[in-house]
């Protein structure tokens, strides 16, 4: 048995059992594990590469904290609803701008979206929300401050969370939701009615229609993206510190290690990576079953 | 139930074999044997079939082997089968898929009693699947009992359950003296997964009863092609590549059937494509059948098909086989071992491969340049022997049987060098654990005053001497 089984047969061995072979039953062949694969398909990252994918999440925690500060600025009267309405307003035509023309330059085979129709979109959310934003107003008045900083925050975390970084076109339904959850909390908070509807506008905009444009300009003009997505930290950084310090020193650190410690981990753990495989791997179906299936 | 039907074919031929072992060869020592499994008849399977034909062989070359598995439902206690062959159906909470929960101690009390009335010196655990199994190794070592491991199946690495389970399993085999795996691929696997020395590894495939399967052309019917499928329906087995390939074939081949037995979660899809297709005539769901039915199924048709996407030996397409099948069935784990070329198509599992495969079957099947059945199942008859199985499991055991197991220092220091500090040392907790609690069951219930069982099975098996002294008041 096993190597006192001393291999005299000439005969090679051969990974077969339907053959009795010459050799004992715990006989080990030099063939043993040679169809075993380590690290198959592996990427190996680059740490620039790695840190400028990973400002994706770096500006979209800005964006949190960027919503936040108005947030601040509207609710001490820093900022009144009509000043945030208008530069929202000259915002969005200028991103919509941006948008159309990155985007004649990619689709030409499918149908694009009529001018007409964004517009009608628009006006059909911006009127709703300028109709219910009284009621949205009153909507947690039953509920005390804290319960509602409470959800708000928790909600925030859950839309970073679940925010679909590598396809944010368009924001997941889940992110977007908590995200919109979060700011009708929040709004809700505000002293007026067109108040809350500015909030909510410009909550929009902030967390369903920037994400779109700006997966757009990762696809076109990647050198821009990385421009954009440190202007947006510096904002994010910078809007808070203006109201509360410790705050802006806290989001900096998150976006340090965010962008550069997480990616110089990554990286770096990436040497032990031990990924085996072989024969004995479930196959995968690859392929689309569901054809002319379930349509 | 499957065992009634296959003891009665066996029994005629056991005592002639018995008698021509006992002149011909040095009587071996004899082992007294506890296979332990969750799984086990009432239960259907291969496992189960395993471990019932084993035993049986065993029995057959005078070994003692009693079985120990978990209370099924209303089944519990002891129950002979065959030729004296002792269950004990232990009662142990089922916790998911038949398998018992673990919580590494409870099982002692019942698992020391069957090992010491049974007089039991090897313990053969069955299938990574069951606690039980994983259970009995671990109380074995502890009362100093040697151990063999039968692993039936494969496993990844890539997920996180799978990390888990297979640190299990590296503390579970650690200690274990010999491992049977059922191909090679599944030995690569099981020494990459339990990290083992790939000596004490053995290979033993899984047989099949040639009488069980025998062909029977007349069964089929000629103006058509029937394919036949024969598996659980789920997504390891494939039913999704089955539910793309039968649309496909189907439009081309306006004499195409599919036979289609077993039952599970996947039904539905099949049962989508025949009713979007309306192959409601040539598509035949079976739902699940009773492993003496199978024959039935499968000599009906000209094709066996199998889509399973992991397998480690694969006993369908033995049987298939068996019956005079022609077998197409995906290149996945172990299978590439089990049939020679020009008895299997090989196809990549998608269906794009599978169907190339079956289209290039049919069209043999067509010209009538395939092989006839009856010449088939000559082939494949004497490939898989529970016999042949058994002889070489008995050289496993006769190997174990000289090993020493190894006292409580030293295995304490194993398993902390080999399971990792930190699952080694939880683990190596346990077994101090389990050993103080050997220590107190000893001294509640001391080995001695424990009843000793009578023999069925075994050297002095009364079983035997019973049905001998019947025959010889006969004549």
């Amino acid at each position: 048995m096993g190597p006192d089984g001393a291999p005299g047969p000439s005969v090679p061995w051969q990974k077969v059992l339907w053959e009795r072979q010459p050799f004992p039953d715990n006989y080990v062949d030099q063939r043993f594990l040679e169809e075993l694969r380590r690290n198959e398909g592996i990427r190996q990252y680059r740490y620039w590469t790695v840190v400028k994918e990973a400002g994706f999440v770096g500006q979209q925690l800005s964006c949190v904290a960027i919503f936040i500060s108005l947030w601040l600025y509207m609710e001490q009267g820093l900022l009144s609803p009509e000043t945030l309405l208008w530069s929202s307003l000259v915002c969005a035509l200028l991103g919509y701008g941006l948008y159309q023309s990155l985007s004649s330059q990619v689709e030409s085979g499918c149908e694009p979206r009529t001018r007409l129709a964004d517009l009608q979109s628009a006006a059909i959310f911006l009127s709703f929300t300028f109709g219910f934003s009284p009621v949205l107003k009153t909507l947690t008045e039953s509920v005390s401050t804290d319960t509602v900083y409470a959800m708000s925050a928790i909600m925030l975390l859950a839309h970073l969370v679940s925010f679909p970084y590598t396809h944010p076109s368009p924001p997941g339904s889940l992110s977007l939701n908590a995200a919109l959850f979060a700011s009708v909390c929040l709004a809700s908070r505000l002293p007026g009615a067109l108040h809350t509807f500015a909030m909510l506008s410009c909550a929009l905009m902030v967390f369903a229609l920037w994400p779109c444009l700006l997966q757009r300009v990762r696809d076109i003009a990647p050198t821009h993206f990385t421009g954009v997505c440190l202007g947006v930290c510096v904002g994010g950084v910078g809007g808070l510190g203006l109201q509360s310090p410790g705050g802006a020193v806290l989001l900096a650190l998150a976006l340090g290690s965010v962008t550069l410690l997480c990616p110089l981990l990554l990286v770096r753990l990436q040497r032990h990576k031990d990924n085996i495989q072989g024969p004995w791997d479930e196959a995968e179906i690859h392929e689309d079953l569901d054809h002319g299936r379930g349509t | 139930m499957g065992q009634r039907r296959r003891s009665a074919v066996k029994a005629p031929s056991s005592p002639s074999v018995s008698a021509a072992g006992e002149v011909a060869r040095v009587p071996h020592k004899k082992h007294k044997i506890c296979m332990v499994s969750d799984f086990f008849y009432p239960n259907m399977g291969g496992v189960e079939s395993h471990i019932y034909q084993l035993s049986q062989c065993l029995i057959e070359k005078g070994h003692k082997v009693v079985i120990a598995t978990h209370a099924y439902g209303r089944r519990k206690g002891v129950r002979y089968l065959t030729n004296g062959l002792k269950v004990y159906y232990l009662p142990l909470q089922v916790m998911y898929n038949q398998s018992t929960s673990t919580t590494v101690f409870h099982s002692l009390p019942l698992l020391r009693c069957v090992f010491v009335r049974e007089g039991i010196t090897v313990v053969h655990a069955h299938s990574s699947f069951s606690a039980m199994a994983h259970d009995a190794l671990f109380h074995a070592k502890t009362m100093g009992l040697n151990t063999v491991f039968t692993d039936h199946s494969l496993f990844g690495f890539a997920d996180v359950s799978s990390v888990l389970t297979n640190k299990l399993l590296t503390v579970s085999l650690c200690d274990t003296n010999h491992i049977v795996c059922v191909s090679y691929t599944s030995k690569e696997n099981t020494v990459l997964r339990a990290a083992l020395n790939p000596e004490i590894v053995s290979v033993i495939p899984n047989a099949v009863d040639p009488t069980d399967f025998t062909p029977d052309p007349s069964q089929r019917q000629d103006d058509t092609i029937t394919i036949v499928v024969i598996s659980r329906l789920v997504y390891r087995k494939g039913t999704d590549l089955l539910g793309g390939i039968i649309p496909e074939l189907c439009l081309k081949h306006p004499d195409l059937h599919f036979l289609i037995g077993g039952e599970g979660p996947k039904r539905i899809v099949l049962e989508e494509v025949r009713e979007k297709y309306q192959l409601h005539d040539r598509v035949r769901l079976l739902g699940a059948l009773e492993h003496k039915d199978v024959r039935g199924v499968l000599v009906q048709g000209h094709i066996f098909l199998n889509t399973s996407l992991t397998e480690a030996f694969c006993m369908a397409i033995v049987e298939g086989a068996s019956c005079g099948l022609q077998v197409v069935s995906t290149r996945v784990g172990g299978i590439p071992e089990v049939l020679p070329d020009d008895l299997i198509t090989l196809c990549e599992p998608t269906v794009r491969s599978l169907c190339a495969g079956l289209e290039t079957v049919i069209a043999k099947q067509r010209s009538g340049s395939v092989p006839s059945p009856a010449s088939i199942h000559a082939k494949v008859r004497n490939l898989y022997t529970w016999r042949n199985v058994a002889e070489r499991t008995e050289k496993v055991y006769d190997r174990v049987a000289g090993e020493e197991v190894l006292p409580l220092d030293r295995r304490l220091q194993r398993l902390r060098t080999h399971c990792g500090p930190v699952a080694g040392s939880i683990f190596a907790l346990f077994a101090v654990m389990d050993f103080l609690f050997v220590l107190l069951l000893q001294w509640l219930v001391p080995d001695r005053f424990m009843d000793m069982a009578v023999d069925a099975t075994g050297p002095q098996g009364l079983w035997r001497q019973e049905k001998s002294r019947k025959d010889s008041a006969i004549n």
